[in-house]
């Protein structure tokens, strides 16, 4: 089988391209520190949310100095917290967000940066994300849901630390 | 000088219809491509925004799995014919498949339709992805059975054909189209099997209440273990037309049968371990196995890469003969009047663009940055979308005189007609691409929200809108170009002389060069299943640890049914 | 087609050098796109998704 010298500079070209992306994405994970969504969190049962503790309340929770857990349920078509109140954290923290469905697959993604997940009934999303300044961020619904799909939208807002106040604490 | 409908006439009754069938679901999922770059962009909303989903569904459906499908399953039936010069062993089993798959389709139509008209109980508004608990009318899980079943007899019928022939041919090479039919058929039949799989075993049962529930991840898993492959069940045969098609009209020969043979054998191995990169963002699976999905999907670049050389190649061996010189100047010596070449040089153009939003799509990481946004729409309008569908309308100006002994009315309309593609899609698709880097999302009807704006990098929404709606209308009026041409073209009486030889590129380098062992297909099947029970095995069995073989719980949406089942009215409806 | 043929080049007088430079051209686009989606779309962004261990 007799190959082409251009086409097998080619062929090391296409091995240099391969390497290089794999290599990209190594060094984003490593490097960067980028975690992906994962099997971290245990299954849960949708028609049960009102048993578990995180989800029977969704809410922002202070785990640590900087450190708050936001316990959040998307469904049919909000997220709560998000849709009716903002979910407020404040600036330069470390947030992780742990996101459930009580009923069909939704995402909780914030358009304009890299947060961004599928939330699977049964399964728990986490994702660890870090804040800087202040500033309003919109969510949304990025997968086909329902009728209503469209309507799927919530806030998060980053907010000066003296701004800020734990739903617990008022 | 011999067409195809003068050696073949039995056959070519049978891709007639294929085509016909193609051309219908053509028209209707471009007309409802229309209505929807006019409902997201809020230029005119025809329809309630929760029946957008609905025509959402019917454009997906009758697009990605019908045209493609049924044009490619007569491809297919041409090129095994026309390579191995011996039809098919009994053409009523051949009649048989593209009945099946008819009736298969139009079963699944009827919910799908349904959805769209008032009094009608039945609907599918559950996209061309049906991730459960989304629920469709049990006819929609029905028909799409009935249709992969049709695509399993189809193969059944191709190998049947070839095996013949080897009999007849005990020493001769496999001719390389009819070893592309074999190498797709057998990949198809490897991934097709996941999506049977979920929707025999679990979502049929489940939509008919045999099941209470199912586990929404296992068959969002099963889905995509089909979704991915299923791509290049569209695209392999346009590789294959790019191969032994494209050299010929460009005047010139195939630069090599080999390394072509290596890239499906390539194609045949791993295109099937590689769906979970569309999971990149979905709890539940392990980083190790996205990263284990990530490097097959790389390494299946190379035969993507290797294939734009070697057409390139052969395309230029054209443009040389034909007088053209230079480093580029070759490039004008080529037959650009000619639909047929015009319409797949520019679809092959159109992927190398894919090719790059596909490296991006194919990364691990980098995926927080497009998933599920409007930069995929993008991105699949160019490679099914244009590298295949436009290719496939090109090709119908050389294959539909083969088949029907009818010239084509106007070739003038049908370069007009792939040149409007082209711009449109160019327009429509870079549209997307920057709509989705600043996170609009695929898949809604009125990415308007209240609470925020997207804010391009460069340029505004209203400029991005405006590329989808002009870019839209464009595809729109070119595919009612295109099937008007064919229609008027059917009109026409026979004209046998004007009509070339049925026949496909010579190679430069033929299959003589190439090593026997590429041609041992049980070989490569073996690797290529032993490929996907490494990469599967371990992720299906921990998914189905995790949240038992019919998940933790859960209903089905929506939950009312049709009557004979208890109607329950759960906390989704309540909400909403 | 064939009438329209000037000349009939075989393979080995056949060096596809125009294809070289096209593919190359490619690998050049390519690679900055890469590096520019990749380095400063994607990793420049702000709430970017961290591994918990701090």
């Amino acid at each position: 089988m007799n190959i082409h010298a251009y086409e097998k500079l080619w062929l090391a070209a296409s091995l240099v391209l391969i390497v290089l992306f794999i290599g990209s994405v190594t060094y984003g994970a490593v490097g960067a520190g980028i975690a992906m969504v994962d099997d971290a969190e245990g299954v849960i049962d949708p028609d049960a949310l009102d048993e578990d503790d995180r989800f029977a309340d969704p809410r922002v929770e202070e785990v640590g100095e900087n450190e708050y857990e936001v316990y959040v349920v998307a469904g049919q078509f909000f997220f709560d917290p998000g849709t009716f109140e903002p979910i407020e954290v404040p600036e330069h923290s470390q947030v992780t967000f742990y996101v459930t469905s009580p009923d069909v697959i939704h995402s909780f993604s914030i358009p304009g940066t890299n947060a961004n997940t599928m939330v699977i009934p049964g399964e728990v999303a986490s994702m660890t994300v870090e804040v800087g300044d202040p500033q309003e961020y919109g969510i949304v619904c990025n997968e086909f849901c329902g009728g209503g799909h469209h309507d799927m939208e919530g806030e998060f807002h980053v907010v000066p630390e003296d701004e800020f106040t734990l739903e617990a604490d008022e | 000088m011999t067409t195809y409908i003068e050696r073949f006439p039995a056959e070519a009754r049978v891709i007639r219809s294929t085509f016909f069938t193609a051309f219908i679901a053509l028209g209707i999922g471009a007309l409802f491509g229309l209505l929807q770059v006019l409902h997201r962009t809020d230029v005119h909303r025809l329809v309630d925004s929760a029946d957008y989903y609905h025509i959402l569904t019917i454009h997906g459906v009758l697009l990605a799995l019908t045209f493609t499908i049924f044009f490619l399953a007569g491809v297919f039936t041409w090129g095994l014919t026309t390579s191995l010069d011996r039809g098919v062993v009994d053409v009523r089993f051949t009649w048989a498949w593209y009945g099946l798959m008819v009736g298969g389709t139009a079963l699944a139509a009827i919910p799908m339709f349904g959805g769209l008209i008032d009094g009608i109980d039945m609907s599918a508004g559950v996209l061309f992805t049906f991730y459960a608990p989304l629920q469709a009318h049990p006819l929609f899980y029905l028909g799409l059975a009935l249709f992969i079943i049709g695509t399993w007899l189809a193969g059944a019928d191709w190998i049947w054909t070839y095996l013949a022939w080897r009999r007849e041919n005990p020493d001769e090479r496999i001719p390389l189209p009819t070893f592309m039919v074999l190498t797709t058929t057998l990949f198809w039949y490897l991934s097709s099997l996941g999506v049977a799989i979920a929707v025999v075993v679990f979502l049929l049962p489940w939509s008919l209440g045999l099941l209470e529930q199912v586990n929404p991840l296992l068959t969002r898993t099963l889905f995509w273990y089909f979704g991915h492959p299923v791509v290049y069940f569209w695209l392999m045969p346009t590789y294959m037309l790019w191969y032994v098609l494209l050299p010929k009209v460009a005047g010139g020969k195939l630069f090599s049968d080999p390394l072509a043979r290596v890239v499906f054998v390539l194609f045949l191995l791993l295109s099937t371990p590689t769906g979970i990169h569309h999971q990149y963002l979905d709890p539940g699976i392990a980083e190790g196995f996205k990263f284990i999905a990530m490097t097959n999907t790389m390494f299946l670049l190379l035969p993507s890469l290797l294939t734009a050389f070697t057409v390139v190649a052969s395309v230029e061996h054209g443009a040389r003969q034909r007088g053209g010189t230079g480093y580029l100047g070759w490039l004008g010596a080529l037959p650009w009047r000619d639909p047929v070449f015009t319409g797949m040089a520019l679809a092959g153009l159109m992927f190398a663009a894919a090719g790059f939003s596909g490296m991006v799509n194919a990364g691990m990481n980098i995926n927080y940055l497009v998933h599920n946004t409007f930069w995929i729409v993008g991105h699949f309008h160019l490679t099914v979308g244009t590298a295949v569908a436009l290719t496939f309308m090109a090709v119908t100006y050389w294959l539909l005189p083969q088949i029907t002994g009818k010239p084509i009315w106007s070739r003038s309309v049908g370069l007009a007609q792939v040149v409007t593609w082209f711009v449109g899609m160019t327009l429509m698709s870079n549209a997307m691409h920057r709509g989705g880097l600043s996170g609009v999302p695929r898949r809604t009807a009125e990415p308007q929200y209240e609470n925020f704006d997207f804010t391009p990098a460069f340029g505004t929404m209203a400029e991005l809108d405006a590329g989808v709606v002009i870019g839209g209308s464009l595809l729109f009026l070119s595919a009612v170009l295109f099937l008007g041409n064919v229609f008027v073209s059917l009109t026409g009486g026979k004209d046998l002389t004007s009509i070339p030889e049925n026949a496909y590129a010579e190679a430069l380098s033929g299959a003589e060069d190439g090593p026997l062992i590429l041609d041992n297909l049980k070989l490569w099947l073996v690797i290529a299943v032993l490929l996907v029970v490494l990469t599967y095995a371990l992720p299906i069995g921990a998914i189905i640890d995790r949240g038992g073989l019919l998940g933790p719980g859960g209903s089905p949406y929506p939950l009312v049914v049709e009557s004979g089942r208890a109607i329950s009215i759960g906390l989704g409806e309540v909400v909403a | 087609m064939t009438e329209e043929l000037h000349r009939e080049i075989g393979h080995d007088e056949y060096n596809p050098v125009g294809t070289l430079v096209l593919i190359a051209l490619y690998f050049l686009v390519l690679l900055l796109l890469w590096l520019f989606v990749y380095f400063i779309e994607f990793l420049g962004r702000d709430l970017t998704v961290v591994g918990v261990v701090i």
